[in-house]
């Protein structure tokens, strides 16, 4: 039942991704930046999913050390890992964005230098987790390392509020605004990679389920 | 309106360039779209690799315990 659901929501986001994509070949150039414009349709659902993801991973990380219920832990790996390669995914649309937009592929600015030191953190997260054994230990350990992470988080959202950067201000909460055709699709293609984003954490779920168990047979292993 | 007059003002030249720059553009997007598209696909891949690894994982120490006699 729980992979049928899977399955359906999988499929679902596929369809509005398709839908989405579709829509917005077809609408017009942006007046000053041209068709490269229509790359904010990827690359800010991705950094609302990946910081959504990062929002998850601090609360699940909290739950853990206060409960030290395993399955808040599970959470914040899972929706680690998924925010991570959505991240990757805003750095790089961004990264080309910006080859057109300012004619350099990179620039530490505040905005991207914290989201790249967030990507890095999140990426030592992980490493983290591979060098510990023990998995108490290694649950809250990651756990302060995560909420120590997610300091960063903020920063990366307000660095264009904060400080004068070569990243342009936000279209809709900076004074900037879109057609309302625009709007709409933009809204779904966000809905659409959060969709994808809950499908991929539920299929990271299932696999640290995986490991549980394969954790608790090896503890049968070696008691026999 | 507005493009109407450019055009009419537009050398040859300043046209060919103008449209080089568009397909360079649309160059730059369609790059842009297939990263997203590839880098949510090679993290499926990689999900699926690892999903049939630990299942494999498993089936052996299951196997394994189901042979092991007890002492």
């Amino acid at each position: 039942m729980r992979d049928k659901m899977l399955y359906i929501a999988g499929a679902l986001a596929l369809i509005l991704l398709a839908r989405d994509i579709y829509l917005f070949t077809g609408f017009p150039e942006e007046v000053n930046q041209g068709v490269i414009f229509k790359i904010i349709f990827f690359h800010v659902p991705m950094a609302i999913t990946a910081l959504t993801c990062a929002t998850v991973a601090f609360a699940a990380s909290i739950l853990f050390l206060v409960t030290k219920n395993f399955q808040f832990d599970a959470l914040a790996v899972a929706v680690t890992e998924v925010g991570l390669a959505f991240l990757a995914g805003n750095l790089i649309t961004g990264s080309i964005w910006g080859r057109v937009a300012w004619g350099i592929w990179w620039a530490w600015d505040a905005r991207l230098t914290s989201a790249l030191v967030c990507w890095l953190l999140y990426a030592g997260y992980l490493m983290l987790r591979n060098a510990i054994e023990e998995p108490t230990q290694r649950a809250t350990f990651a756990a302060v390392f995560s909420i120590f992470a997610f300091l960063d988080v903020p920063i990366v959202v307000f660095s264009i509020k904060w400080w004068r950067t070569q990243h342009p201000a936000p279209v809709f909460w900076g004074g900037g605004s879109m057609p309302h055709d625009w709007a709409a699709v933009f809204g779904w293609q966000v809905l659409a990679m959060m969709l994808v984003g809950v499908v991929f954490t539920a299929l990271r779920l299932r696999q640290e389920q995986f490991q549980r168990e394969i954790d608790s047979l090896r503890r049968m292993a070696h008691a026999l | 309106m507005v493009y109407a007059l450019m055009l009419w003002q537009a050398s040859p030249d300043d046209v060919v360039r103008e449209m080089e720059r568009l397909q360079r553009n649309f160059g730059f997007l369609n790059s842009g779209l297939w990263v997203a598209w590839l880098i949510l696909v090679v993290y499926v891949l990689l999900m699926v690799g690892r999903e049939r690894k630990l299942k494999r994982e498993i089936a052996g120490l299951k196997a394994m315990l189901e042979d092991k006699p007890r002492g």
